[in-house]
């Protein structure tokens, strides 16, 4: 299957982009991963002033990674050079950028332009460095950021979407109506990495973002969101580890997605596993183009007050194989599971059909079905 | 005849390295060496900074004024343009305006005839009159901080008086009623705009101005000084005071210690400007932070983009406007250091 699509008026060999991060932060960075196979590259944020990033600033942690890195440790000037060397090698561009003012940050907008970035990305909503409010995360601050940029520049400009902030969908339209031609999102989560309990030291000196599989639900929520709300089109960022999840992303209505964390941890290479895997999907189920399954899932997304009550309960499929493992039982909040003779059973009197055993066993011998 | 730039761009290097090969050619290497001699030989260069601003009509040489260099705030303002220059393989004439409109229109005159490559005017009292004379010789020009006429020209400023309300507000946050201002030179608009956004901050929060509490500084350390111990004197002494700049307020520190007070417990004191030392003096200041690094920054980039690309293609005015920050530290008595990590 062909991977190509159309986004914003940019033809990309595939919807795969490399995010604002390390890894795009020099034009020979944005070559590596445009080799690698990457659809475009969002450049590291570029700023008027350089802050310098401090050492350390990168913790793995269970679910995710947390940081606390800044913007581009290159001038303005010298991101001249660095998006023309990545041209070079076929890149496709996406300037990131960040100023603090609506005319600070046209200015900056204007000027990548000049140096031959395809597209911008308006990177105003970073977690950490920009105080507890964040750059504009009010949506008529973000309208007059957006609609300074869109005014002085003729390339298409995308807005990147924090899910720290009261409402996202406000954000997005307020982007949407001052002309953003795509959304993206979402950056980090405000985080902190944890603490030294020995020392009593926080692992990292400040508060930071944090990336990963652990933000993909919230991603996702956002993606839905956003979505639902506009008539843009939404490009997904946040934990995609695998083709599958690229895949969720676009049944919940995003046209294309961008990956940080995963390709820091598993490599380049792994950008050409999340292409095969995505290809041999599509292939596999018969699609021929991405359009077919863009917010496929939505649909299935309704209020409360639409979702009808059955009389759901939980059983058992098949016996366990795994005696010791007992992860069901102890999870099961109505003591509704039973383990008998090394059999298991659920009580259907006590069980409320919360569907937790569902997920949770490592066998998924358990099914809800209709109470008899 | 070529300048350097121009060789820099024909042989693919900076300009920095371009003027290493003429001024210190050990510290380049022997294939760069070759390249860049090889397209001087080409393109005709004369390594001589007369000769070559006789050709061109027009120096290397940017000219930078600003009020006063023994105000701390101004050569963060220098290093920004020079950032920049030194990238443009140009460098910079520094004077000393004092506020002077007189002085300031002899140093104009002097620059253009020294032929210098454009102009960063900071704070400038120029009228739009002097400022035609620039344009008529066709200098490019920027200015730095508003000016009070409405001039057309690239302009990177900020807002006074939003940080000055800011500041005002966050004290009547931690709780203070009875605050006071020591304005900087009331000649100036800048603080005039700061006195402004201190009555507009006490105004919206139901607080009464009281004439005792307002006092004139000079902008020095000796002004806040005395403006400090002109406070203390009041009737009802202040909770809190507000300096239009860090100089007057490490000046009024320094009175409200030697009166045996203590800040923050006795008397809470914030400034305007964060210069380095906001940071270091004991208690650290809380003050409103002015990106004069950026403004220096943007207003070089701006004025080498005159410089190298003539006006806009699209005649468009540059007025670029950079929002002041609010720093929380510990002269101000606020409790809550969440809002200090997040600065
Ligand atoms: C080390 C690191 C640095 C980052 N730097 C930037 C940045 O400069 N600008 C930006 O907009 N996002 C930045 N991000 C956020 C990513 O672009 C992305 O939004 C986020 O990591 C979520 O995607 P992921 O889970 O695939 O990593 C950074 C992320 C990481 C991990």
């Amino acid at each position: 299957m062909d991977l190509s699509v159309n986004f914003i008026g940019l033809s990309l060999k595939n919807p795969i982009l490399i995010s604002a991060g390390p890894l795009t932060g020099s034009g020979e960075m944005m070559r590596k991963a445009v080799e690698a196979g990457a659809g475009a590259v969002v450049t590291k944020t570029i700023a008027n002033e350089i802050r310098s990033n401090v050492r350390p600033r990168l913790v793995k942690g269970e679910g995710g990674l947390h940081n606390i890195e800044l913007y581009s440790d290159f001038t303005l000037e010298e991101w001249e050079g660095e998006i023309a060397y990545a041209k070079k090698h076929g890149a496709i561009v996406i300037a990131n950028i960040l100023g603090h003012t609506p005319s600070e940050i046209a200015y900056i907008a204007q000027k990548v332009e000049r140096y031959g970035a395809d597209a911008i990305e308006l990177g105003v909503s970073c977690p950490h460095g920009e105080g507890l409010e964040g750059v504009a995360s009010e949506p008529s601050a973000l309208y007059e950021f957006t609609k300074a940029v869109v005014k002085r520049v003729k390339i298409p400009v995308m807005v990147k979407l924090s899910s720290n902030v009261a409402n996202v969908v406000k954000l997005a339209k307020a982007a949407e109506k001052a002309g953003a031609a795509a959304i993206s999102g979402i950056d980090t989560v405000r985080s902190i990495a944890g603490v030294d309990i020995e020392t009593g030291q926080a692992l990292l000196p400040t508060f930071g973002g944090y990336s990963g599989d652990a933000i993909r639900p919230i991603g996702l929520a956002a993606i839905a969101s956003i979505s639902e709300a506009t008539s843009i089109p939404a490009c997904g960022i946040g934990g995609i580890t695998k083709h599958e999840h690229i895949l969720e992303y676009m049944m919940l209505g995003a046209s294309t997605v961008q990956v940080c964390t995963s390709i820091i941890l598993n490599g380049h290479e792994h950008i050409g596993l999340l292409l095969d895997g995505l290809r041999g999907w599509m292939t596999q189920n018969g699609y021929e183009s991405f359009d077919e399954i863009k917010g496929k899932a939505l649909t299935s997304l309704k209020s409360f007050e639409e979702i009808k009550e059955e009389p759901y309960v939980s059983q058992v499929n098949e016996g366990c194989s795994i005696s010791l493992c007992e992860k069901c039982k102890k999870a099961c909040i109505y003591e509704a599971i039973e383990w008998t003779d090394g059999q298991v059973t659920v009580n259907p009197q006590r069980c409320t059909g919360c569907g937790l055993c569902v997920s949770i066993c490592p066998q998924g011998i358990f099914e809800l079905n209709w109470k008899d | 005849m070529a300048n350097i730039r121009e060789v820099a761009k024909q042989a693919g290097v900076s300009v920095a390295t371009v003027s290493r090969v003429l001024n210190h050619p050990e510290s380049v290497s022997a294939t760069t060496m070759e390249l860049v001699l090889a397209t001087m030989e080409k393109m005709q260069y004369t390594p001589n900074g007369f000769a070559r601003s006789l050709a061109l009509n027009r120096s290397s040489t940017i000219a930078l004024l600003i009020p006063n260099i023994l105000n701390p705030l101004y050569p963060q303002i220098a290093k920004g343009v020079e950032d920049v220059a030194h990238q443009k393989g140009y460098n910079i004439l520094l004077c000393n305006t004092e506020e002077n409109k007189e002085k300031e229109r002899d140093y104009l005159d002097m620059l253009i005839e020294k032929r210098v490559g454009g102009f960063i005017l900071t704070s400038s009292q120029l009228e739009n009159k002097d400022l035609q004379k620039i344009k008529n010789q066709n200098v490019p020009f920027v200015m730095v901080g508003r000016n009070i006429e409405d001039i057309d020209a690239n302009m990177v400023f900020t807002d006074y008086y939003m940080g000055a309300y800011q500041i005002t507000q966050h004290l009547i946050e931690v709780g203070y009623s009875k605050i006071a201002h020591i304005t900087g030179s009331l000649n100036q608009i800048e603080n005039l705009e700061k006195r402004r956004g201190y009555e507009k901050a006490l105004e919206e929060a139901g607080i009464s101005l009281q004439s005792q509490y307002i006092v004139e500084g000079n902008n020095e350390i000796e002004g806040g000084y005395l403006g400090a111990k002109k406070l203390l004197k009041s009737k009802e002494k202040p909770q809190a005071i507000f300096a239009a700049n860090d100089l007057m307020a490490i000046g009024a520190i320094d009175a409200i210690k030697s009166s045996g007070l203590h800040i923050p417990e006795d008397v809470a004191i914030v400034g305007f400007d964060d210069i380095t030392m906001a940071a270091l003096i004991e208690p650290k200041l809380t003050t409103i932070s002015q990106p004069v690094y950026k403004m220096g920054l943007i207003a070089a980039r701006l004025l080498f983009e005159s410089i190298e690309n003539g006006q806009q293609e699209d005649g468009f005015q540059q007025k670029i406007f950079l929002q002041p920050k609010l720093k929380v530290r510990k002269s101000c008595g606020h409790e809550n250091r969440v809002r200090e990590i997040f600065n």
